[in-house]
């Protein structure tokens, strides 16, 4: 379970400054499929960054399990994503001097992961193990790219628009790849999109506006990435 | 315009190399010159062979130091200007699609070469203040008649201004040549989207990530190895070679080559880690994101150029151990009490001992540096 506890967060000093998040409390269930939802501006990857320890709040606490990871150290907090977290942002952020395979197993050799290929299987990108980045579509990278993730086993996916980069079709299919495993795998899921349809999938949805929840509610049916509109 | 003075100020490579060139060009030079002068008085004799040693000297450290140094010089500016254009592809991808040629971009690039007139400037003036304690040293032992000192102006047109406008040229035509890219490829050019395939494949699949990731930063920058080995270089040849220069020549020399080495060892190794570091910020963010500690961020980075640092120690000690027997054997041959040189044992240790110390330190310096690279700074420039 991740509590969020009155988190603040402010950028710039003076008068150039912007409260970005405005006294935040919300929790995130372990095991569920949360959408942060928002428009462009409202503080939902802030809040993403914060909740999973990429940035630091100005005050408030992010409690996994009870432990406030705000008070960890850099070195104790990078140690605490290596144990817990996995990312996927819309860039895809692939190393482009290494090949799918090495770019997966920058994920896996965290953990020790010597199975991670049959994840590269599942993510259908077997036949191209050796291509580079650079080589691959849009949605292929995006696929690498959760296959890295979910390489280092997880316990909490964080994606920030993971289909903001692609069109229907691919987005679709990336979004039932994660969706599938999540099934599967059990892991939390933690997405940030401005699609209000794909918030149809999760089973808790997080509003935000102006730095601010504006409303949590929960689904109490879940569509698949096929289901829903664009 | 995109290339400006305030650019050429990061040059500091470039004008510490010239300085150091100049410098001992200009001691050298001068002096050759004013004992050429002298060349009909010294007839016969013990004196006629010391003015001849004397010459050989001068023209063996100009040639090795002067060219070693222009070598060096020409390759940190082509580095340099190569690593501008990278770094600046989307502002001069923009220039040329508004109409402007390449060399209307290149020409700017211009002052760079203003940076080798400082530094070379520096070195002569250096020189010049320098000179009467030199000619005092020279003319201590007392074998030739004292060389009076006189300046040529002459030298400071051939070791100032001319590789100043040579400089500024070859940084034109470099500029100008590496501009030859469509404006359209330079616009869109970003980083983590690269279409760029390595021409090495990965041949060991099991490979590790860590391991991988150490060969694909060094064959990305090999020009970094080069910096790496010429830092360890210029350290193990200069300080061992400055001790034997106290007994062959004089405590000055050595003071002068120990200082020079250790300049341009700090340099080129300040300039080969700072660029690793920084070309490379994207993926120890990244690593950091996932996990990866510092400590094996630095290894996988920063660790691959160890052996080369080691290798150019090596081939420091190798060559300044060779320059000295030749200098000995060939030069002072026929020379009444030759001098005589051994290689220096003791002092290779002491040399390898604090260059390990140095280097170690500087890595150490630099791991601490990874740890406050910004990842959410690096992800906005995704």
């Amino acid at each position: 379970m991740i509590d969020l506890k009155e988190i603040r967060k402010t950028y710039g000093k003076g008068e150039s400054s912007a409260e970005v998040l405005k006294g935040i409390s919300v929790t995130i269930k372990e095991h569920s499929y949360t959408v942060i939802l928002g428009a462009s501006g409202s503080g939902k990857s802030t809040l993403l960054n914060v909740a999973s320890g990429l940035e630091r709040p100005d005050s408030g606490a992010v409690l996994y399990g009870g432990r406030d990871i705000t008070t960890l150290t850099e070195d104790e907090l990078t140690a605490f994503r290596k144990e817990n977290i996995g990312f996927i942002f819309q860039q895809y952020y692939l190393l482009p001097n290494m090949n799918v395979d090495k770019n997966v197993k920058m994920g896996a050799d965290l953990v020790g992961n010597r199975e991670y290929r049959s994840l590269i299987e599942a993510m259908g990108l077997g036949g191209k193990m050796d291509k580079y980045p650079g080589q691959l579509s849009g949605g292929e990278q995006q696929r690498v790219s959760v296959a890295r993730a979910l390489a280092k086993k997880p316990r909490v996916l964080f994606l920030d628009e993971p289909t903001g980069a692609l069109d229907e079709q691919t987005g679709r299919e990336v979004l039932d790849y994660i969706g599938r495993l999540h099934q599967e795998q059990g892991f939390t899921v933690v997405m940030v999109t401005h699609n209000r349809n794909i918030s149809e999938m999760a089973d808790t949805v997080i509003t935000m506006n102006s730095g601010r929840i504006s409303e949590v509610y929960s689904n109490a049916v879940t569509k698949n990435a096929y289901e829903i509109g664009w | 315009m995109v290339v400006g003075i305030k650019d050429g100020a990061k040059l500091a490579g470039i004008m510490i190399t010239s300085f150091c060139a100049v410098l001992v060009c200009t001691l050298f030079l001068n002096y050759n010159m004013d004992l050429v002068s002298m060349e009909d008085v010294i007839t016969a004799g013990p004196a006629r062979m010391m003015y001849d040693a004397l010459m050989m000297t001068s023209k063996v450290v100009c040639c090795v130091t002067g060219g070693c140094l222009l070598a060096t010089t020409v390759i940190m500016l082509f580095f340099y200007i190569r690593h501008y254009i990278d770094t600046h592809k989307k502002e001069l991808g923009i220039l040329k699609a508004l109409g402007y040629s390449d060399m209307q971009v290149a020409v700017h690039f211009w002052v760079f070469g203003l940076r080798v007139f400082l530094g070379a400037g520096a070195g002569y003036l250096g020189a010049s203040l320098m000179m009467p304690w030199f000619y005092g040293t020279q003319n201590a032992d007392g074998m030739l008649p004292d060389v009076t000192m006189h300046f040529h102006p002459l030298l400071f047109l051939y070791l100032v201004v001319g590789p100043a406008l040579f400089f500024a040229g070859a940084a034109v035509l470099y500029a100008c040549r590496k501009l030859k890219t469509p404006a359209l490829s330079l616009i869109r050019d970003n980083l983590w989207a690269e279409v760029k395939m390595p021409k090495h494949r990965a041949k060991d699949a099991d490979s590790s990530f860590m391991a991988e990731l150490k060969k694909c930063t060094l064959r990305e920058k090999k020009i970094l190895v080069f910096f790496m080995v010429f830092a360890s270089f210029c350290f193990s040849a200069m300080t061992q070679m400055s001790f034997s220069m106290e007994e062959l020549s004089s405590a000055m020399m050595g003071a002068m080559i120990l200082l020079i080495g250790i300049v341009l060892a700090c340099t080129a190794l300040f300039l080969a880690i700072t660029t690793v570091v920084r070309g490379n910020s994207k993926t120890i963010a990244m690593m950091r994101v996932f996990g990866y500690s510092r400590k094996q961020c630095s290894q996988a980075i920063l660790g691959g150029y160890r052996p080369a640092a080691y290798m150019g120690f090596g081939i420091g000690t190798v060559y300044q151990y060779a320059l000295l027997r030749i200098m000995v054997d060939i030069v002072f041959r026929d020379m009444e009490g030759a001098l005589v040189y051994e290689f220096d044992f003791p002092v290779m240790c002491l040399s390898l001992g604090f260059f390990a110390v140095v280097y170690e330190l500087v890595l150490y310096g630099y791991s601490q540096r990874i740890r406050k690279i910004s990842i959410k700074e690096i992800m906005m420039e995704g």
